[in-house]
């Protein structure tokens, strides 16, 4: 099944290929398009493939960044001994999901400054902090935030995960993992040759949740009391049935 | 979607995303527990609460999801408990009322308190501070008791003494019969104790039966044969209040979380019960007590030593 798909995806890349050659662009899709979650969702892995007017030396950078939102970073100090929260900062515009994927390491493709001005790589997001109180050691912040975000596996850096072909096809895998949220991703494919962006192309995946679990989460919030009482009377009720059943065994 | 990693592996089939903690989990886990914790409640009558929301907490659930499913799940092994105590006349019904009325009082202002807690980010450290303080409390409180116990009857000693003791508790105003209890107390100190349970039940996701066992026998010297009959009909009454407040408040009932853990405890109560016949009340309590101390250091271990990361994130939906 799965070698069949890919000599398919296969044969329509080389057709395209040729086709988009001439014009610098690329052409891009994804296996999945709107990924739903559903009661038994574990994650998705999402195939991305398409074609590019490429050089040899060229590279592909692929961004995807999920929606922005508000994270709250907070720091533990000793207070009598006890590891407490005492200080926090907010981050208002925070990707809750972000991956960059490249065919080789990102610094070989592009120097410091350029990734800056790009704003391509981990450190380089523009993030804000809420403002308040003025921060010292901002640096110190900005580290936790992505350490944290990485351990969560909503951030992720890929290098070495993009595949070129022949020098004008490319393949990756987005993976995104069982706790990532609702909302509108943006997919950007970058194309660089000699460290200059040539071509560019965007594609969006939608997630959201579907089926038993979407309804579930939206009577919870949007009929919340009668969600609670609910919630009680299936428990009073098991446990009324259960005690039928036992006192018959 | 034939590119999506579908490894048809069964292992995977167990798995159930949960709507409200919205991270998937594996069912029989969830089921698992639910029985192992059941079976404790009902050989010992207490213990539902205070050992489940740490372990689900430990498994990765947002604490404020899982202090508010805990306290769902906990009302179905609690209707259980109850008719099965009801039928052998175990249950002192007006006491109950009494306790339950300061319950629903305390477990309303808990969770306003617990709402305020986790909007100043100190919901974590408020929950493991009860935990510590109430576990090392009761658990020590009630080991002694039970090896005391234990070694009195050894050497063959069976005192009687009086029903309980008189102290100044007892001299509150509004004075009242609790014919089933064979008690004339005031009716201010279960109402009192009712509320302080509530608040706990609230913020640690309990049904407050380990504080409220011991306190119907230490402080108001109920006869220990109605004491877990009485405490779980109040605890229904609690949990449900805590689970409807917390619903429309906060939107952290995870109703399938709930429902898998209630799977599992319901049966195991029913097959803890059968079991409380063969083991002694008094060596349960040394075993439990001895499990309530060690939760409580491990977590009072967390809270003191050293994290790996001084910084942790908190990400609004």
């Amino acid at each position: 099944m799965k070698f069949y798909l890919l000599i398919h995806i296969l044969f329509c890349l080389i057709i395209l290929s040729f086709n988009v050659k001439a014009q610098n662009q690329i052409v891009a899709d994804l296996s999945q398009e709107n990924v739903e979650i559903s009661t038994d969702f574990l994650g998705a892995k999402i195939l991305l493939f398409g074609a590019y007017d490429g050089r040899k030396g060229d590279d592909i950078i692929v961004v995807v960044t999920g929606p922005k939102g508000l994270a709250t970073i907070q720091k533990k100090g000793n207070i009598l001994g006890v590891w407490v929260n005492t200080k926090k900062v907010n981050y208002i515009n925070a990707p809750k999901y972000l991956s960059i994927s490249s065919n080789r390491d990102i610094d070989k493709i592009l120097n410091q400054k350029t990734q800056k001005i790009s704003e391509i790589g981990l450190n380089n997001l523009n993030v804000r902090i809420q403002p308040g109180k003025p921060i010292n050691n901002e640096q110190e912040w900005r580290e936790a935030l992505t350490r944290n975000m990485l351990k969560s596996k909503l951030w992720s850096v890929n290098e070495n995960s993009v595949s070129l072909i022949k020098n004008s096809l490319f393949r990756s895998y987005l993976s995104l993992p069982s706790n990532v949220t609702t909302g509108k991703f943006e997919v950007k494919i970058l194309h660089y040759r000699n460290s200059k962006l040539i071509s560019k192309e965007t594609s969006n995946i939608n997630v959201s949740k579907s089926g038993f679990s979407a309804e579930i989460y939206n009577i919870a919030q949007n009929y919340s009391t009668l969600y609670g009482i609910l919630a009680v009377l299936l428990a009073v009720f098991i446990g009324w049935g259960t005690n039928l059943v036992f006192r018959k065994v | 979607m034939y590119y999506h990693n579908q490894t048809n592996n069964y292992e995977n089939l167990m798995y159930i995303y949960l709507p409200i903690a919205e991270q998937p989990i594996h069912s029989l886990v969830i089921i698992g527990v639910g029985l192992i914790i059941g079976f404790i409640m009902g050989l010992v009558g207490v213990g539902g609460g205070f050992l489940l929301t740490p372990i689900m907490m430990f498994l990765g659930i947002p604490p404020p999801v899982a202090v508010a499913s805990v306290a769902n799940q906990l009302v179905a092994p609690s209707v259980s408990g109850v008719l099965s105590h009801w039928k052998r006349g175990n249950v002192d019904f007006k006491m109950g009322t009494v306790l339950l009325l300061g319950g629903v009082l305390g477990s309303s202002i808990g969770v306003i308190l617990f709402n305020f807690l986790d909007k100043i980010g100190q919901l974590d450290l408020v929950i493991k501070l009860s935990y510590v303080i109430f576990l090392s409390l009761i658990g020590s409180m009630m080991f002694s008791e039970s090896l005391r116990l234990i070694l009195r009857k050894r050497k063959g000693k069976i005192s009687r003494g009086k029903l309980h003791q008189h102290n100044w508790l007892h001299g509150l105003p509004f004075k009242t019969r609790f014919r089933k209890s064979k008690l004339y107390i005031s009716v201010l100190l279960p109402i009192l104790i009712g509320v302080i349970v509530g608040v706990l039940a609230a913020i640690m996701g309990i049904g407050g039966g380990f504080i409220i066992v011991p306190a119907m026998i230490y402080l108001l010297g109920m006869p220990t044969s109605l004491v877990v009959g009485t405490s779980l009909f109040q605890i229904i009454f609690v949990a449900a209040n805590t689970t409807v407040l917390q619903a429309s408040q906060n939107q952290t009932v995870d109703i399938v979380l709930a429902t898998l853990l209630l799977l599992g405890s319901v049966a195991g109560v029913q097959i803890g019960a059968k079991f409380t016949n063969v083991l002694k009340g008094e060596h349960l309590r040394l075993i439990l007590s001895t499990i309530i101390i060690l939760v409580s250091l491990k977590i009072l271990t967390e809270l003191i030593t050293i994290p790996s990361d001084l910084f942790s994130i908190v990400i609004r939906r």
